[in-house]
C-alpha cells in the first residue's frame, strides 16, 4: 500500500481516550477505590546503612482503627529484583539505605495510618555506609551486600562485591589506535539522579476474592512483570495474582517495578479487607527509581582532520542499595558511547555499582542522556581544539548505510546524517555565535544520537462485533504516549474502518494477551505489528466465509468503507460479523509479533543484555540559547528536534513525544537533581526538586524524518524514549559556544556557568 | 467525634458533608463525594493538579481548607463540560493533542478557564497564557501544545455572540 491511500494511519486523528481525559471521567489508579478500603502506609528508615537493634509494633497495633501491621517477621523473606534478587519487601536485620521499608499498617484512614507508622518504636546500630560510586570500587569500600555471592541474578551479569553488573564492548586495539593518533583527548563527566516526575503518585489497591485471588489495580506499565512478581512476593501460583491497570498518569520508565502493590496485596491479604496506597512526594523522591547518577570517562584518538580512530570509555554507574536496572543501564550506556559514529577500536566498559542511597531504575532513555552527554561534549571539545566545525566533524565520522554497529552487526535505514543537516539548516548554524543582546551572549549547538527499538513480544485479540465495531483487547497499557490509538490507526486502515470505530478495553491480564510491556520505545512499534498480524488473519476468516457465501474467490476481496468487496459484490463488515458469530463464532483474531534480533559479533560484546540494537533510530537536536553575562542564567530562544520517525504514524502524538521528552532533557540539564548529602536528600519536595514550568519550556521545533525501517509497522521506527537524550550535550554544546564555558558536571546551573566566567574568581 | 455539618456549593449543587475541621477541600471532593477529576499529587501546592475554581477562580484545593469554602461556589472539571457538551476549552485540548497522560489536564483547563474569564474580549499572547498556567506542572507535554491550546479556545470564545459569551 502506497503512503498516498493511507487512510488512518499517518493522520493527525485525536487520541481515542482524550474525552474522557478532558472532562475528568478518566478513572487513573489514584482515583480507584473500592467499599469498605482500608488505607495503607509504610515505615521507613531514617538510617543510610544500619543494624536494626530493636523493632516494636506493639503500640501501633494497639491503635483504634489499626488494621493490620506487618514487619519483615511477617510475611516470607523473598527476595525479588530485575537482574539481580537483592531486595525484600521489608529490610531484614540490616537497612540499607535511607527511606528502606521496615514495616506497613493498614488502618481505616490515612490520619490513623500514619499515627500507627509514627507509634512503631525502632533502635538502630549504625554501619559504616558508602555513598559515592567512585569509592565504593575501593577494596577497603563496605559492602552495601554482604552475602551479594549468594543471590540469584540472571546469568549475563558479572557481579563482584559491590559491582552489581560489569559489561563491556570491544572491537579492534584501542592502544595502537591511540598510537596511531594525531591527538588523544580525555574527559570526565558526571551527571545526577533525576526523577521521572510524573504527575500520578505510584498508587494501587489490592483485593483478595472468594478464590483465594488476589486483584490489584495499578498504575504499572508492566501488568505482566507485575503478575509475575506479586506471584513470588505473594508466594502464589501467578495464576491467582490478576492485575489491571485503569488510567496512569505518566510513567517514563518510573512505573516499571513494583512500588506499593506488594504493601497493598500483604496488607489486604492480613486485614482481610481491600487496601489502598498511594505514594507522596517525599516517597516519590527518596524511594522510587530515578535515573542513576554517572561518572563518565572518555578518551578518544582522532586523525588531523578529525576523523574517529579509537574510543575508550567507562560508565560508571551508581544504581544505589538494590540494583534494578542498573547493571542492563550501565549496558546500554555503551552503544551510546560508541554512537552514532564509526570507530574502528573501541574499548567500553559498563560498570553498576552498589551504595547505601536510594534505588534507581529505567528513566525514559536509561543510559541515553548520561552517555550522550560525554560523547557529544567531547565531540565539540574536538571539533574546538582540531578548529572544525562541530557540525563538520560530525558529518565526518557519523554511520553510513550498511556500516557495523558497535556489535559488528549490520547497520540499515541509517538516516543520521539527514538528521544533523536538517537541524542545523533550521537553527541557522551558519552562524553559531550571534551578537550579544543586552548583557546576554548568545550561541548555537548541537548533539545527535542514536537509540533501539527495544523488542520482546506483543498480542492481541481483536474481533469485528456484529455492529460493524472492532475491539481490541491488548496487554500493553497507554501511558499518555497516544501509542495505542497509534496501533488503533494501523488496525483501522487495515480492517477498512474509521479510528472511532475501535474500542480498547483496560488492560486485565487475566483476560489480555501477553505484552512485554510500555517501556523501550516499543508500544506503537510492537503493538502496531500485532494488529497487523490480527487484520491479515481477519481478512483470511472473512475471506473464506464470505467467498463460501457469495461464491467469490477468496483473494479477491477487499476491506474498505467499513465493507467487504469483490467486484460487484459489497457486505458490510457488520453484515459478514453477524454471518460468522451466527455460523461459527465470530470474527476473532490472535495477532502477534517479535522483533527478531540482528546478526552480530558474540566476540565482541560481553555480559550485555542487549548485545545489539534493534530498528534503531536516529536523532540530532540543535539549539540558540543566549546566556546572562553576570548571572549565569540560560534561556533557550530556540529549540529544534530532527528525529527519524520511519513513519510518523500520528504526527500530533509524535511531536508531543518529542515536545515532552525535550522538557524532561531541559530539566535534567538545567535545574534537577535529588541532592543527596551523605545517604540524606536534601530535596525530598517538589519545591526544592525543580521540574521546568511553562515559563522555563521553550517551543519546541520538531522536523520528522520518515526513512523507513524493515520491521516497524508501515516502516515505523521507535520514537518515546529519544527525545529526552540530547538535550544535555546541545545545551552544553551551546553554552560553551556563547561564553566559553564547559560545565562538565549536570545540571549546568547558573552558577556553575557563572564561576566559569573570564574575569570572575573560581572562589 | 469532631466532625461538623458543612453545606458545600459544588458544580452549582448543595452537598451537604460531614467533615473534621483540618479536612482539605481535595480530600472532601475526592473522598467523600467521589469527584476525583480533581487530581491528587504533591499536596503542598506545588505542582497544581488539584486546581478547582473557588468563585470562579483557580484555587489549589490540597492547600485549601474545606471550611472556607463555606458559602462559595466550587466548580471542578465535572462541572465544566461533560462528554455530549464539551467547553471550547475541553475540544482545543483535544483538537490540539494537547492531551498525553491527562492527570494534570483538568487543572490545566481549569486554570485556562479562570484566566480567560479575567482577559474576556482580548486573546492572551503565549507569554501571558504560560504564566497563568505556570503553576500547574506537565510532565508529558512540554506545554506547547497546551498552550496553543488555550490561545485557540480563546479565539474560539471571543468570536461567539456577546450573550452566548456570558453563558459560557
Amino acid at each position: 500500500m502506497s503512503v498516498l491511500e493511507r487512510r488512518v494511519a499517518g493522520k493527525r486523528l485525536n487520541r481515542l481516550d482524550a474525552v474522557g481525559k478532558v472532562t475528568g471521567k478518566h478513572v487513573y489508579a489514584a482515583d480507584f477505590a473500592l467499599p469498605g478500603m482500608l488505607v495503607g502506609k509504610v515505615l521507613r528508615s531514617s538510617e543510610a546503612h544500619a543494624r536494626i537493634r530493636r523493632l516494636d509494633v506493639a503500640r501501633a497495633l494497639a491503635l483504634p482503627g489499626v488494621r493490620a501491621v506487618l514487619t519483615a517477621r511477617d510475611v516470607p523473606q523473598i527476595r525479588f529484583g530485575t537482574a539481580i534478587k537483592d531486595r525484600t519487601m521489608f529490610a531484614d536485620d540490616e537497612v540499607r539505605f535511607r527511606g528502606e521499608a521496615i514495616a506497613a499498617v493498614a488502618a481505616v484512614d490515612l490520619d490513623t495510618a500514619e499515627a500507627a507508622v509514627r507509634a512503631i518504636e525502632i533502635e538502630y546500630e549504625k554501619l559504616p555506609a558508602v555513598f559515592d560510586p567512585e569509592q565504593a570500587l575501593l577494596a577497603a569500600a563496605p559492602l552495601v551486600h554482604g552475602g551479594w555471592s549468594g543471590y540469584q541474578a540472571l546469568p549475563v551479569f558479572d557481579r563482584e562485591g559491590n559491582i552489581s553488573g560489569r559489561s563491556s564492548i570491544a572491537s579492534g586495539d584501542v592502544e595502537a589506535g591511540f598510537a596511531r593518533s594525531y591527538r588523544v583527548y580525555e574527559h570526565r563527566f558526571a551527571t545526577q539522579h533525576v526523577h521521572p516526575g510524573y504527575t500520578e503518585p505510584r498508587a494501587a489497591v489490592a483485593s483478595w476474592d472468594g478464590n483465594g485471588d488476589v486483584i490489584v489495580w495499578t498504575n504499572t506499565q508492566l501488568p505482566f512483570d507485575m503478575k509475575n512478581m506479586l506471584a513470588e512476593v505473594l508466594d502464589l501460583p501467578a495464576a491467582k495474582v490478576r492485575v489491571i491497570v485503569p488510567g496512569i498518569g505518566g510513567g517514563f520508565g518510573g512505573k516499571l517495578r513494583v512500588g506499593v502493590e506488594h504493601y497493598a496485596a500483604w496488607l489486604a491479604r492480613r486485614s482481610r479487607r481491600p487496601v489502598k496506597m498511594m505514594t507522596t512526594s517525599e516517597e516519590e523522591l527518596t524511594d522510587a527509581y530515578p535515573r542513576q547518577p554517572t561518572v563518565v570517562t572518555l578518551k578518544t584518538g582522532v586523525t588531523k582532520d578529525g576523523r574517529l580512530l579509537a574510543r575508550q570509555g567507562r560508565v560508571l554507574l551508581d544504581c544505589g542499595a538494590f540494583a534494578n536496572s542498573g547493571p542492563a543501564t550501565a549496558a546500554i550506556a555503551l552503544q551510546v558511547l560508541a554512537g552514532p559514529y564509526r570507530t574502528p577500536d573501541l574499548l567500553l566498559e559498563g560498570l553498576a555499582v552498589y551504595t547505601n542511597k536510594g534505588s534507581t531504575g529505567s528513566f525514559r532513555a536509561p543510559a541515553g542522556p548520561m552517555a550522550n552527554f560525554a560523547v557529544e561534549s567531547q565531540m565539540d571539545m574536538i571539533a574546538d581544539d582540531l578548529g572544525i566545525d562541530p557540525l563538520e566533524l560530525r558529518l565526518r565520522n557519523v554511520y553510513r548505510e550498511g556500516d557495523k554497529g558497535p556489535a559488528g552487526e549490520t547497520l540499515a535505514s541509517v538516516s543520521i546524517e539527514e538528521c544533523l543537516r536538517k537541524a542545523a539548516g533550521a537553527i541557522g548554524w551558519n552562524e553559531r555565535r550571534p551578537a550579544c543582546e543586552n548583557g546576554r551572549r548568545r550561541g548555537k549547538g548541537i548533539a545527535c544520537s542514536w537509540w533501539l527499538t527495544t523488542g520482546g513480544s506483543s498480542g492481541v485479540y481483536v474481533r469485528i462485533n456484529p455492529d460493524g465495531t472492532v475491539t481490541l483487547v491488548s496487554g500493553a497499557v497507554e501511558l499518555g504516549s497516544g501509542a495505542i490509538t497509534g496501533a488503533a490507526q494501523i488496525l483501522a486502515e487495515e480492517l477498512g474502518v474509521e479510528l472511532a470505530d475501535i474500542n480498547v478495553t483496560e488492560v486485565d491480564t487475566h483476560a489480555a494477551p501477553f505484552d512485554y510491556g510500555a517501556q523501550g520505545s516499543r508500544t506503537a512499534f510492537s503493538v502496531g505489528n500485532a494488529c497487523l498480524a490480527a487484520a491479515k488473519d481477519l481478512r483470511r476468516q472473512i475471506g473464506e466465509l464470505v467467498s463460501a457465501q457469495c461464491n467469490v474467490p477468496a483473494d479477491s476481496i477487499r476491506l474498505e468503507g467499513k465493507s467487504v468487496v469483490s467486484g460487484q459484490m459489497r457486505m458490510t463488515l457488520a453484515e459478514v460479523a453477524s454471518l460468522s458469530q451466527r455460523s461459527g463464532g465470530g470474527l476473532i483474531s490472535h495477532g502477534t509479533a517479535i522483533q527478531p534480533m540482528p546478526a552480530f559479533d558474540p566476540d565482541r560484546v560481553k555480559h550485555h543484555p542487549l548485545p545489539a540494537w534493534t530498528s534503531h533510530s536516529f536523532h540530532a537536536h540543535a539549539v540558540d540559547l543566549s546566556v546572562d553575562e553576570i548571572t549565569g542564567d540560560v534561556s533557550i530562544n530556540r529549540y529544534v528536534v530532527a528525529q527519524d520517525v520511519g513513519f510518523a504514524i500520528n504526527p500530533t502524538y509524535i511531536e508531543g513525544q518529542i515536545e515532552g521528552g525535550v522538557a524532561q532533557g531541559i530539566g535534567q540539564t538545567l535545574s534537577e537533581e535529588i541532592v543527596y548529602q551523605g545517604g540524606r536528600v536534601m530535596n525530598a519536595n517538589l519545591t526544592d526538586y525543580k521540574m521546568p514550568t511553562t515559563m522555563d519550556m521553550p517551543r519546541v521545533e520538531s522536523i520528522l524524518i520518515e526513512k523507513p525501517s524493515v520491521n516497524g509497522p508501515y516502516g515505523a521506527k521507535g520514537v518515546g524514549e529519544p527525545p529526552c537524550i540530547q538535550p544535555p550535550a546541545a545545551i552544553a554544546n551551546a553554552i560553551a559556544a556563547a561564553t566559553g564555558v564547559r560545565v562538565q558536571a549536570l545540571p549546568i546551573t547558573a552558577e556553575k556557568i557563572a564561576l566559569g566566567m573570564p574575569g570572575r574568581d573560581a572562589d | 467525634m469532631t466532625r461538623q455539618e458543612l453545606d458545600l456549593s459544588i458544580n452549582g449543587e448543595c452537598h451537604r458533608v460531614m467533615i473534621e475541621p483540618h479536612w482539605s477541600l481535595l480530600q472532601v471532593l475526592r473522598r467523600e463525594l467521589g469527584l476525583t477529576g480533581t487530581k491528587e499529587n504533591c499536596l503542598e501546592a506545588e505542582c497544581g493538579v488539584c486546581t478547582v475554581l473557588l468563585d470562579g477562580k483557580a484555587v489549589n484545593s490540597c492547600i485549601l481548607l474545606a471550611e472556607q469554602c463555606r458559602g462559595r461556589s466550587v466548580v471542578t472539571i465535572e462541572g465544566l463540560g461533560d462528554p455530549e457538551h464539551l467547553h471550547p476549552l475541553q475540544i482545543a485540548f483535544i483538537e490540539h493533542g494537547a492531551v498525553q497522560c491527562g492527570y494534570c489536564i483538568p487543572a490545566m483547563i481549569l486554570t485556562a478557564k479562570s484566566f480567560l474569564d479575567e482577559v474576556r474580549g482580548h486573546v492572551p499572547t503565549e507569554d501571558e497564557v504560560r504564566e497563568a498556567l505556570s503553576g500547574t506542572l506537565c510532565r508529558c507535554t512540554g506545554y506547547q501544545k497546551i498552550v496553543d491550546a488555550v490561545i485557540a479556545a480563546a479565539r474560539r470564545m471571543n468570536s461567539w455572540p456577546q450573550e452566548d459569551r456570558r453563558a459560557s
